[in-house]
């Protein structure tokens, strides 16, 4: 009862969450944004386990894929267990199956490799991650080697008539899952372990002064993050109805990284939304360009060094002028930098386009480009030099603006 | 009756003497106060208490227990809290969180995953009751790290002492503060501390008269004296440890 | 049985000299400036593709001296623009900065060059064998391979232990501030320090790439084992990573050679499984499959009982 009264105190916001979640394949019903749906609802659960180590934590892992892997692998095992009715229960509790594994796989990696966060933890998960990863191609009968296994989600007893044939049925699933462990993530962090592991993340050695083992508090938090990948890797088999090796590799353990950091690690929400962007990136772009992965990594790295709160961070910077409510204040400064800056954008891309389409004319924002043109290319470095100056001409006004609307009132300043 | 005692503490680094025997009782309820050149191995004494460091040979026994060689989370459960000379606070939380933080322990919640600290209002209500007794309950939401100095010298003695040990080992607590930032704390110090037992590291010689029971005094690893403040005064050799250190300052 | 012994210790020399060749770099930039640097493969691949491209217009020799210089400007750009920035939000910040720059020039070296592999060859000079022992042949550009990594190492701790310069370069590894306060230029050092690491990758890339194949994965095959390596070794200890590397490379190319499995293992105590026995994989397994996962099994091994690897220094 206790625990619904708390939710109830903030449930403005997670009733709207769950309203979006629920609403959305209402506004957007075409296939394509379905299947975008279904796979922000595993990034959102993925990143948002991530963040359990990562951003509360203060633990980098390169090899949390293999708690996802793990949990799909068996997932879609236990799929073909209820096709041949050797096991028969709901299709719907699949994730369980997923994040008893990852919790299973996470309890027993945690015992030795939570003793230090650091390098060395990274390090530990990186080796892990390849071997495992390594492992599964050698043992083929399980993971089926390069192909990987698949199975089938319409079989088992139907809920209320529903066969999860079609993807908007399977979504529906998937929003309550994500629901759900986005609830107890977030619960999670209000308890006392989930707050020692932000203490130990700020300073394991005071951790240990007032009581708790630094140790310990890291494997709460592992385990907990096996756990909820888990559930991840479960709602990617049903989903996918398949999954490879390469769903437990390098490759995708760095990919949740990234959602994690370009979204924002020091915030709750920060993970969904860099799922949410990076879906988009990777659903989206990828039909217009065949660099999108190159503009990802351009766009990854410059984040790390600007934005290194991520996407999260950014909007959270204007606590103190929303405070203060000088927010309208920024509104000009903003469009002044913000126009030039998607000016200099589009021209760079447009340029790197031009270098990939040797020869052939393509279509770009409504033009069509000849990388050939000499006028072309001409117009082009025009536009961005010309951006590049508005840009630089604008930033004094927004460092103005910036600045008023962000001093705190002399009585409030903690450091007076 | 003793809280704590050291009996012929060692501690070497590599071939480095840095304790070379070391006894000493501290009575309950006692001020005690450790004073000694810089370099004499007062912070690596309270390392080796706390946990922080094992012992070369020796032990440690507190509240009839032996700790040396023991992890600092456990020796901390026994009853035993310190600050740092060096501000060591969670610098990414809140002042409240802090605190309450550093309660935890102390009220039960061990590791729990399934209490939701929101709805503790007895664990709420001391944290809050820390903060006012440090005086920081007005900046209670702020980050811890972007306190001023002496506020987060504040909160250093407020995380030490929020668990209700009986033994409160503070290293150096008003270095760096302002005349009457120091004043301040010391106060604070003797409200907190009052009824426990305190080892205090302090180079402030004034706080130290006034404060102190007693004085040892550890010169290069050893205690050359313990004693009431008005003997250590009058010892000769402190004076020599002691005026020689002075001299060369001047 | 003594060929294949012969051929796989030097094989395993081959691979060991040039494992050590990165694993020293990302040493020596992993003590100075607490950073291990991620993306230290890919100035290896980088080292490759400069050095391929060189060689079309120039021959294989003007690769070999210019590729690693151009690799080492570009990672103390990386340092002086990227790495010097992030480094004031943590060490976390830095690792996933140099996790992006592995990201970002595998996707980088595809754009310029293409997904496809490069017809890089070894200079024609050395297309001969060396010498043959029992029927095989062993080809002289290995032997240049193991010639080349030697005179750099014995150069490397040359200029380590006995220059100024080097003296400095082990002062500013534990005592950074004062040797700022002595008037050296720290930030300097470590720009100097990361583009030497990095020229010594390029380096690497540059004499292996005829032989490891040179397309765009090839980062990615080696860049875990070097890690591995360096951690094995113990982070931070230059003779660690020696002895981690040729162990590494000789134990792969043992298990690579031998024809040994858990077949043989089996037979020897006289137990048999049938095909479709649920552990079939298991039970078919030989030391040749394993043999790509040995690296990270050893390493989770040494972590568990070693934490700090086999001659490593305490994590700061």
């Amino acid at each position: 009862m206790g625990i619904l009264k708390a939710i109830a105190k903030k449930s403005p916001i997670w009733i709207a969450y769950l309203a979006a979640l629920l609403g959305l394949p209402l506004i957007f019903d075409s296939i394509l944004a379905i299947s975008i749906f279904n796979q922000m609802a595993i990034g959102i659960v993925f990143a948002l386990s991530y963040n359990m180590l990562l951003g509360q934590g203060g633990m980098l892992s390169f090899g949390h894929a293999v708690y996802f892997g793990l949990g799909g692998f068996l997932a879609v095992h236990t799929l073909t267990l209820i096709e041949f009715e050797t096991v028969y229960f709901s299709i719907i509790f699949i994730p369980v199956i997923g994040g008893v594994i990852g919790l299973l796989a996470a309890i027993f990696i945690g015992s030795f490799s939570t003793r230090k966060a650091g390098t060395v933890f990274a390090m530990i998960s990186l080796g892990i991650g390849e071997l495992i990863a390594a492992s599964s191609l050698i043992f083929s009968d399980f993971f089926g080697g390069e192909a990987g296994i698949s199975g089938d989600r319409t079989y088992g007893p139907t809920f209320f008539g529903v066969d999860f044939a079609q993807n908007d049925q399977i979504y529906y699933v998937a929003a309550i899952w994500v629901f759900i462990a986005t609830l107890f993530m977030y619960l999670f962090t209000q308890t006392p372990a989930g707050r020692m592991a932000n203490a130990v993340r700020d300073n394991p050695e005071r951790a240990e002064f007032i009581g708790y083992s630094s140790r310990r508090i890291r494997f709460i938090s592992f385990c907990a993050s096996g756990l909820f990948a888990g559930i991840a890797g479960g709602l990617f088999a049903l989903n996918y109805e398949f999954i490879t090796e390469e769903n437990l590799n390098a490759a995708t353990s760095g990919r949740v990284l990234l959602m994690a950091y370009i979204g924002g690690l020091g915030y709750f929400i920060g993970p969904i939304i860099g799922a949410v962007v990076l879906t988009l990136m990777n659903s989206l772009l990828s039909n217009y360009t065949e660099l999108w992965m190159l503009y990802l990594g351009i766009m990854f790295l410059l984040t790390v060094i600007y934005l290194p709160r991520g996407f999260a961070g950014f909007i959270m910077m204007h606590q103190v002028a929303w405070i203060n409510n000088r927010i309208k204040s920024l509104a000009i400064p903003y469009l002044l930098i913000g126009l030039p800056s998607l000016v200099f954008l589009a021209s760079i891309i447009a340029m790197v386009e031009m270098s990939d389409h040797e020869g052939e004319v393509f279509h770009y924002l409504g033009f069509d480009l000849d990388p050939e043109s000499f006028i072309t290319w001409a117009i082009v470095v025009g536009f961005s030099l010309a951006a590049y100056a508005g840009v630089r001409a604008a930033l004094p006004q927004l460092k103005e603006a910036w600045e008023s609307a962000n001093t705190v009132p002399d009585n409030k300043d903690p450091k007076s | 009756m003793s809280i704590l005692t050291l009996n012929n503490i060692s501690k070497n680094f590599g071939e480095t003497k840095i304790i070379r025997g070391i006894d000493l009782a501290i009575e309950d309820g006692e001020k005690h106060a450790i004073i000694g050149p810089n370099g004499a191995g007062k912070s690596t004494l309270f390392h080796l208490i706390s946990g922080l460091h094992n012992v070369s040979s020796g032990s440690i026994v507190f509240k009839n227990q032996e700790i040396q060689n023991r992890p600092p989370f456990e020796i901390s459960r026994l009853g035993l809290a310190r600050s740092f000379q060096v501000t060591n606070i969670f610098h990414r939380m809140s002042v409240f969180e802090n605190v309450r933080c550093a309660l935890l322990w102390s009220k039960g919640f061990r590791y729990s995953f399934w209490h939701l600290l929101g709805r503790q209002s007895e664990l709420n209500d001391a944290a809050m009751h820390v903060l006012e007794e440090i005086g920081l309950s007005d900046q209670a939401q702020y980050p811890a790290g972007e306190l001023a100095y002496a506020a987060q010298r504040a909160l250093e003695l407020g995380i030490a002492i929020a668990s209700g040990a009986d033994l409160i080992m503070l290293d150096e607590p008003v270095a760096g503060m302002s005349i009457s930032e120091a004043e301040n704390a010391v106060e604070l110090i003797r409200k907190v501390t009052s009824g426990k037992t305190l080892i205090m590291v302090e180079h402030d010689m004034n706080i130290v008269f006034d404060i102190a029971d007693r004085i040892s005094v550890l010169v290069y690893g050893e205690i050359i004296a313990t004693d009431v403040p008005e003997k250590i005064r009058a010892n000769p050799q402190v004076q020599e440890a002691y005026l020689g250190e002075v001299a060369s300052s001047a | 049985m003594l060929e294949v012994f012969v051929f796989a210790t030097l094989n395993g020399l081959v691979t060991g000299l040039l494992l050590f060749m990165l694993a020293s770099g990302l040493t020596l930039i992993f003590s100075m400036m607490g950073v291990l640097n991620f993306a230290h493969a890919s100035f290896y691949m980088l080292g490759a593709y400069f050095a391929y491209s060189i060689s079309l217009k120039t021959g294989f020799w003007v690769g070999l001296i210019f590729a690693p210089l151009l690799v080492g400007i570009l990672g103390a750009m990386v340092e002086r623009y990227g790495l010097r920035r992030v480094h004031q939000s943590g060490h976390v910040a830095e690792l996933v900065f140099t996790f992006g720059l592995a990201f970002l020039i595998d996707e980088a070296v595809q754009f310029f060059w293409g997904a496809d592999t490069k017809n890089y060859r070894s200079p024609e000079i050395l297309d001969f064998p060396l010498f043959t022992m029992f029927g095989q042949e062993f080809p002289a550009y290995r032997g240049f391979m193991i010639g080349i990594s030697v005179l750099i190492f014995i150069g490397l701790y040359y200029v380590l232990t006995r220059s100024r310069v080097g003296i400095i370069i082990q002062a500013a590894i534990t005592h950074p501030n004062t040797v700022a306060n002595l008037g050296h230029n720290v930030p300097l050092i470590f720009m100097g320090v990361f583009g030497v690491g990095t020229a010594l990758a390029g380096l690497a890339g540059v004499i292996a790439g005829p032989v490891l194949t040179t397309f765009p994965g090839m980062a990615l095959v080696l860049g875990s084992i070097v890690f591995v390596i360096v951690v094995i070794g113990g982070l931070g200890s230059l003779p660690g990573a020696l002895i981690a590397s040729l162990l590494v490379g000789l134990l792969q190319s043992y298990a690579i050679a031998s024809d040994v499995g858990m077949p043989e293992l089996l037979e020897l105590l006289g137990i048999s499984f049938d095909r479709s026995h649920p552990l079939n994989d298991l039970w078919t397994l030989s030391l040749p499959q394993i043999a790509p996962i040995l690296p990270y099994l050893l390493l989770v091994l040494v972590l568990i009982f070693r934490p700090a690897g086999l001659l490593g220094k305490r994590e700061e």
